[in-house]
């Protein structure tokens, strides 16, 4: 009996003895097992790609969140009565405060894809692979992190360079202070710099990722932006005579074509993928925020003014069609459908309009036409418009008029104006062609006539200087209010 | 049959007899008794009685008319033994042939055994605060153990989250220490121990909705006792899992002598216990017309057909969700007994409940064995094993673009503008005559359809059972054994079909999921009893126990099917979405140890501690100790206590120690990679990204506990009255503190901040009235809770949680401030309506609503800026109630019992989130009531505001709600077949009784039930209720007869 005993107590000592306190997740992956192949550095690149399109649980960057600073707190774009997040209607009437949850989220998807673009520059150059292929991961990372902090430095000014990844928990380690604008610039120009050396082309089935003429692009547009006139001209040009093949497409619709993805007009594109929202990746959100069904009912993200924005495209111009919808046509009941008001068509997926939420559609964040419109502001600003000015402007007209692109067309052409009025001429193009792709704003700020320009709408006559930048979050103000000093009139 | 029976026992007597006669070398018969053993006060015969003749070894038990018989050696007069549980051990000379011996009820309360962690001790020396579920309260018809908590005992609350059949519930004891780990108690099953998380029912499938409360796989009738362990003195042995409270559950065992068939049944039937006043057509119409006229339409109505609206043209789409008489029912037959060396108990159940709601339903079979053997005199084994396995059909919850202003299709139904009609002539449902809804795929969805159409099935099996093996080394030293295992399954199907508001868009949406967890236990443990002389009682209780959990998932899933005849049963004809498996494993390794001592009796100690090593934790700090000390003094045994008048029974009661609680999740303190995918050329490829940061010092959160508790039992002990207070501060609680977000993170979890519970309970249980015929007895419990936050780190002094749904994620109805309790409402308060064109322009309207005009509703300025922003938002109120009690009491007078009880709770909030939805008018849905005395230029409403489109939801006092009720909880009238008749029938005991429960709630609360939670075991959003399954009231007759 006693032997009964032993042996039962035996046994459950047996159980006992082969069991450790220190478990092993098989799951997941940890960081432990992390980055020791190619294949790993390849996966942690796509990652800092996803930053732009993908945020489980909120929009993703591109996919609309951007848009509430760079678009709705803009002049033309507003909150529609289906916009049910107050902080999104704050945004819209540009009474947002330094708790706005859409500033917040934006701070943490940036400094999110900052922080993976860094985790993959620190970790790359260890793992086992091809160096040219790493050095080319790296390159992209730079990209990605170039832009981010590009967007960054736009939209609030000096903020935080941070170059790698945590390696601590403790709240000092992971606080920063506030750089200049100067020198997130200068970080920024580093980046991109170091990506002008990534290939030019892709095979098609990596179609999408950073191209050394992408890296180009976005540099002119910095130039732009700091009114770095020489070098902003000579970026330009290299992107459009370094051989890349970019071009505008003959149609204006073709941009947001689900067929033309990635083509010669586009530089760099945010991918969008629909309804892959449960396989990891998300697609593009606008579609359900524009179009609330073939109902009177206005959808979240609407045209602020009609008489402003809408009607004042010249008869032919055909990117007033493609960027509103005044009518559609409803497949179920084969007859078209008067909004109200126009809305945003941009992004809606017409073959699929059944499906709200996400679609396939691209997030063109720099492309062509943009291009050739930096270079005319720079060149009319360094002093007066050229003919090549003048080429410039006029190719992106006769583009959006249906005209052939490179044939001097009187009818559209434009012709003998004065530095000023050329300025107000590129100012009302980029108005016309970059309806919902996140310009607006950044333009408006570029040019000072945010104030002005944003005050014409009256739901919007909130606005002030202050608006040039936005808040930096109160949340992480709380947390850092030594290293983070908060922008005026917030 | 009855025959071999009749044989079998005669030749069972002999060999007894046999026995008998061996042990008496000569069988000298002196003298012969016939007795009767009945109760003293009710003269009713006591079956199962144990008669001993004192100084021998030889025993009778009485049969069931009470009646005993001995031929023995001895002669008379000599002396009885006898004893009967419940009852006092009682001595009588007998001098005479035949004679009956009334024996006294025990009233001893303070020697009986109650069972504390890991063994049981006399309640007398008990140290902690230790208190046990009335046997009345267990004899509750419901679908769950933990419903049996309910009312009975102070400091306990138990929250249902809705009245689906087999709904989770919330159980908190003491308040909630923790913010955003588990706050459920660690329940222990015939010693098996288990964390009652209900995430462990569900397989992950999309749109399933609400969990199925796993506690509801153990049948609530084989339960013969539950004690719940509130002060660190009794939880401390739990070490981290002892923080929220212990709950023991002990099944019915056999037991020695009798051997009993009794079949135990009832039939019922529900009903919906409210419903909501929502617009008929001739509102709605009306209604419509003013929201079209506040955007500038044309009115779609026209005099005339709102007022022939009110004959005809309305459909009750409230009415069409509910089913009327929903019936239910339960049987249960068990079998029990036992002899010298073994007892046992073996039982079957079904348990059967349709919902109320229409597709709802809920079936249980259970399956149960107790079986315990003396091997030797030393030597004791026994097992106890339960099977259970449910199948749930819920309501689940709406997918797509639609989950935002309609979580499930019975908030979908209060929405569906009434005259849209519900089928169309042909009987089938209306899925295309809707002009005010979208139609997805060309069908407009119908949320009856939704309900009766959707699968959504749950099927759990669980396994629960233990061995053990207990060896009395030496008269002093016990070992125990024991292994126990925890299987438990869970199948989910899920298919809505193309005609379903989830499943239009993307044409069919089906997935299955499966969750295997399962658990290993072993537990060592050592007692050892002494006395040193008369004075001193010393014992100790050492152990060690292992816990190995793992858990595996698998999940699949499609769309896009070419027909819905297939269902879940086909995924692979349609187009797959990603599949997703995990798994996980936990190890949970503890020392324990326990020392009792007792002087005189007067005098007891208690110290106790477990040191437990988890894996959840970080790897710089797997260990925790737990330690607790516990004293206590029984006044009356002093002196100078004898002559105190009217006191029979005072003992006061001082304890102090600390507990854990390690709920957190596993593989939390390590880095996690996630997949984020990203695509190239039309195609995803699979990016990785870091999700998490280490944290190698996470660990169990801590809670400090001192309680002084004051038992008394006045004037015989008719009332016995238990009073606590209690002060537990929990500290190192586990928080996803923010950081800063230019790390790339949003936050890590960090042991930091506090939380501080403190409150007083009363118990008291009084015999008001004890007659031959009729009693009355009642309890009443009491109970208040103050809990607030102290801290949550990193300088942050409040936080909103993101409660996961579409427009409440906005509206962040929920606050965690210090200073506050938690499920705290953060809001605006409101300040009438706009009533003048003036008053909008010169009074402050809220900055994110440039329009205001006339007819909107005013918010208060707190802060004076002249402008209504988030900073003029504050503290609405907390789901917590301030006080909660409930009444009980069984009368019974002859054969009759009544049993009823009153439940009520005091000063908690609800934010009714339904009907701010219902309040608001838009072109499509359907709206409250109340909208009927909306602002117009004409009626110049305070209250409501004018009609427009789609306004906002915002969180206002209004929607925050005083969810204080008192509640018939339960009324039950039994009658018992006179002995007489019983017999007749061969049984031991025939009861019928009728019983209600939720008869009458008196509330101001306007929703459906207020007792609710949207969001189940949350404890951060606790109190919101946006449309949940409503509660029912319910009618049953049942029938309990035993062999």
């Amino acid at each position: 009996m006693k032997k009964i005993f032993i042996t039962f107590i035996f046994s459950a000592g047996l159980f006992v003895s082969c069991t450790d306190l220190e478990v092993t997740p098989t799951s997941f992956v940890t960081e432990d097992n992390y980055f020791k192949t190619q294949d790993d550095a390849v996966a942690s690149v796509n990652a800092v790609y996803a930053s732009l399109s993908l945020d489980p649980g909120e929009q993703s960057l591109f996919g609309r969140n951007l848009y509430f600073l760079t678009d709705m707190g803009s002049d033309y774009a507003a909150a529609g009565v289906s916009a049910t997040n107050p902080q999104v209607r704050a945004m819209s009437s540009l009474t947002h405060d330094a708790t706005n949850d859409r500033v917040q989220v934006a701070w943490r998807q940036i400094y999110a894809g900052i922080n993976r673009a860094n985790v993959s520059i620190d970790n790359i150059p260890k793992v086992a692979g091809t160096e040219a292929v790493k050095t080319r991961l790296v390159n992209e990372a730079k990209f990605i992190r170039g832009l981010l902090y590009f967007q960054a430095v736009r939209i609030w000014g000096g903020v935080p360079i941070v170059l790698h990844e945590p390696t601590s928990i403790e709240l000092e380690s992971l606080k920063s202070k506030r750089a200049s604008v100067e020198e997130v610039y200068t970080q920024i120009i580093s980046d991109l710099k170091a990506a002008e050396n990534l290939p030019s082309t892709y095979p098609a089935n990596d179609a999408g990722r950073a191209t050394s003429g992408a890296a180009k692009a976005i540099l002119a547009k910095v130039y732009l932006t700091r009114k770095d006139w020489p070098n902003a001209i000579a970026k330009s040009r290299e992107v459009i005579n370094g051989g890349y093949g970019y071009a505008l497409f003959e149609s204006f619709g073709d941009i947001f074509a689900k067929a033309k993805k990635n083509g010669k007009e586009h530089i760099f594109s945010v991918q969008f993928e629909a309804n892959q929202a449960g396989n990891g990746s998300s697609g593009n959100n606008f579609q359900a925020t524009s179009f609330t069904g073939f109902t009177a009912t206005e959808p979240a993200d609407i045209i602020s003014d009609v008489a402003l924005f809408y009607d004042i495209y010249a008869a032919g111009d055909t990117r007033r069609d493609v960027s509103y919808a005044k009518q559609l046509l409803n497949p179920a009941t084969g007859t078209l459908y008067t909004f109200p008001k126009p809305i945003f068509k941009k992004y809606l997926d017409l073959t699929n309009l059944a499906t709200p939420g996400n679609v396939t559609i691209n997030f063109p964040l720099i492309r062509y036409a943009d291009i050739l419109l930096s270079l005319a502001e720079a060149i009319n600003e360094q002093g007066a418009p050229t003919p090549e000015a003048y080429e410039l402007i006029n190719q992106v007209r006769r583009r959006a008029f249906a005209k052939p692109i490179n044939t001097p067309d009187p009818t559209v052409d434009l012709v003998g104006l004065t530095q000023t009025s050329f300025r107000a001429a590129i100012q009302e193009e980029r108005k016309k062609e970059f309806v919902q792709e996140g310009q607006r704003w950044f333009d408006l700020v570029r040019w000072g006539t945010l104030v002005t320009e944003v005050k014409k709408v009256t739901a919007k006559n909130s606005v002030s200087e202050r608006n040039n930048l936005y808040p930096i979050p109160q949340s992480e103000r709380n947390i850092n209010p030594e290293g983070l000093p908060q922008n005026p009139g917030y | 049959m009855k025959k071999n029976l009749k044989i079998y026992a005669i030749l069972f007597l002999l060999l007894l007899t046999a026995g008998v006669n061996a042990q008496n070398t000569t069988p000298l018969i002196q003298s012969k008794l016939d007795g009767t053993i009945v109760d003293d006060v009710t003269n009713q015969p006591i079956i199962g009685a144990s008669v001993v003749i004192k100084g021998t070894t030889h025993g009778v038990q009485t049969d069931a008319e009470g009646k005993f018989y001995f031929q023995t050696g001895q002669k008379l007069p000599y002396t009885l033994i006898i004893s009967y549980i419940g009852y006092k051990k009682t001595e009588v000379i007998v001098d005479k042939n035949p004679v009956t011996i009334g024996i006294k009820e025990e009233r001893q309360e303070l020697d009986e055994l109650v069972v504390v962690g890991y063994g049981s001790q006399k309640r007398k020396d008990i140290t902690g605060s230790v208190a046990s579920v009335p046997k009345a309260n267990l004899s509750q018809v419901t679908s769950s153990a933990d419903n049996l908590l309910r009312g009975a005992i102070p400091g306990v609350v138990v929250t249902q989250s809705s009245g689906r059949p087999g709904a989770s519930s919330s159980v908190r004891i003491r308040g909630g220490n923790s913010i955003t780990a588990g706050n459920e108690p660690l329940y222990v099953l015939d010693g098996i121990l288990i964390y009652n998380d209900n995430n462990n029912s569900t397989a992950g499938v999309a749109n399933a909705g609400a969990t199925v409360n796993v506690l509801s796989t153990i049948n609530p009738a084989d339960i013969e006792s539950i004690e719940v362990l509130k002060d660190a003195s009794a939880t401390a042995i739990y070490g981290s899992r002892g923080a929220n409270g212990v709950v023991i559950i002990t099944t019915k065992k056999g037991t020695k002598g009798q051997d009993n068939i009794s079949y135990q049944g009832y039939f019922g039937f529900q009903n919906v216990s409210k419903r909501l006043h929502i617009m008929n057509a001739s509102q709605w119409a009306s209604l419509r017309n003013d929201v079209q006229a506040s955007i500038g339409q044309a009115p779609s109505f026209s005099a005339a057909q709102i007022e022939a609206f009110k004959t005809s043209g309305s459909y009750d789409w409230q009415d069409a969700i509910f089913r009327t008489a929903a019936p239910v029912q339960n049987h249960q037959l068990s079998f029990s007994g036992g002899d010298e060396k073994s007892r046992y108990a073996i039982s079957a159940g079904y348990f059967q409940q349709e919902g109320i709601v229409i597709a709802s339903d809920f079936k249980r079979i259970s399956l149960r064995a107790n079986y315990e053997r003396n091997y030797s005199q030393n030597f004791k084994f026994g097992v106890n094993a339960n099977y259970s396995n449910s199948v749930s059909n819920g309501i689940g919850t709406n997918g797509g673009a639609a989950a935002g202003r309609q979580p499930n299709p019975l908030v979908v139904a209060l929405y569906q503008p009434p005259v849209v009609p519900i089928k169309n002539a042909d009987g089938s449902y209306n899925l295309t005559n809707n002009p005010y809804a979208t139609a997805v795929n060309g069908i407009v969805p119908n949320p009856i359809n939704d309900l009766e159409n959707t699968t959504n099935e749950t099927k759990i099996n669980r396994i629960l059972a233990s061995l053990f093996g207990e060896y009395k080394i030496t008269k002093k030293l016990t070992a125990k054994v024991a292994v126990s295992g925890d299987v438990l399954d869970t199948k989910q199907n899920y298919y809505a079909p193309s005609t379903t508001t989830t499943g239009a868009g993307t044409k069919g949406l089906g997935s299955v999921g499966d969750r295997l967890v399962s658990s290993v236990l072993n537990e060592n443990t050592l007692n050892y009893n002494t006395t040193f002389g008369e004075n001193h009682k010393f014992s100790a209780l050492a152990g060690y126990t292992l816990q190995y959990t793992e858990g595996e998932v698998v999940n699949a899933g499609a769309n896009t099917f070419v027909n819905d005849a297939n269902t879940y049963n086909a995924l692979q004809d349609g187009v797959p979405v990603k599949p997703y498996t995990d798994a996980f494993e936990s190890v949970l390794k503890s020392w324990l140890a326990r020392v009792n001592y007792s002087y005189k009796g007067k005098y007891n100690f208690t110290l106790s501690g477990r040191a437990d090593g988890s894996s959840r934790f970080g790897s710089e700090s797997l260990w925790g100790y737990f330690p607790s000390a516990g004293f206590s003094w029984n006044i009356t045994d002093e002196e100078f206590a004898n002559n105190i008048k009217g006191v029979t029974e005072a003992k006061l009661r001082i304890t102090a120690g600390t507990t854990g609680n390690q709920e957190i999740g596993n593989y939390l303190s390590l880095a996690q990679m996630g997949s984020v995918n990203y695509s190239f050329g039309g195609t995803l490829y699979t990016g990785l990204a870091p999700t998490r940061l280490a944290n190698p010092d996470l660990k169990w959160e801590k809670t400090n506990q001192y309680n002084v508790g004051l038992d008394l039992s006045l004037l015989d002990r008719k009332i016995n009255f238990v009073f606590d207070v209690y002060y537990k501060k929990t500290n190192d609680l586990l928080i996803s503190v923010p950081i800063p977000l230019t790390s790339g993170y949003a936050s890590v979890l960090q042991n930091i901040g506090g939380v501080e519970n403190k409150g007083l309970e009363i118990g008291l249980i009084t015999e008001n009235i004890k007659t031959e015929n009729f009693s009355w007895n009642s309890n009443f419990v009491f109970s208040t809770n103050k809990n607030k936050v102290v801290a949550i780190g990193n300088g942050v002094d409040q936080f909103f949680p993101v409660v996961p749904n579409g427009s409440l994620l906005q509206q962040q109805p929920v606050t965690v401030k210090v200073g506050l309790p938690l499920g705290t409402f953060w809001g605006y308060r409101t300040n009438g309506i706009f009533q003048t064109q003036e008053e909008v322009n010169t009074q402050p309207k809220i900055n994110s609503l440039a329009n205001t005009k006339v007819g909107d509703r005013k918010y208060v300025d707190t802060n004076g800026d002249g402008v209504i922003t988030a900073l003029d938002k504050g503290n609405l109120g907390t789901s917590q109630p301030k006080f909660v009690g409930s009444f009980s009491n069984t009368i019974s007078y002859h054969d009759f019992d009544l049993n009823f009880s009153f439940q009520g709770a005091y000063g908690g909030k609800i934010f009714n989130a339904l009907n701010q939805q219902l309040e608001i008018s838009t072109l499509g849905t359907n709206a409250n009531v109340t909208l009927d005395d909306r602002w117009t230029p004409t009626n110049p409403s305070n209250e409501i505001p004018r009609a427009t489109s789609s306004p906002l939801g915002i969180v206002s006092e209004r929607y925050v709600e005083d969810a204080s009720f008192l509640r018939l909880k339960l009324i039950t009238l039994g009658y018992t077949l006179p002995k007489s008749i019983s017999t007749k029938l061969k049984a031991k005991s025939i009861k019928f009784y009728v019983s209600a429960e939720n008869l009458i709630t008196w509330t101001k609360y306007t929703g459906y039930d207020p007792e609710v939670s949207s969001y189940e075991q949350n404890n951060l959003y606790p109190g919101i209720d946006f449309g949940s399954y409503p509660n029912s009231k319910t009618f049953i007759s049942g029938l309990n007869i035993t062999f």
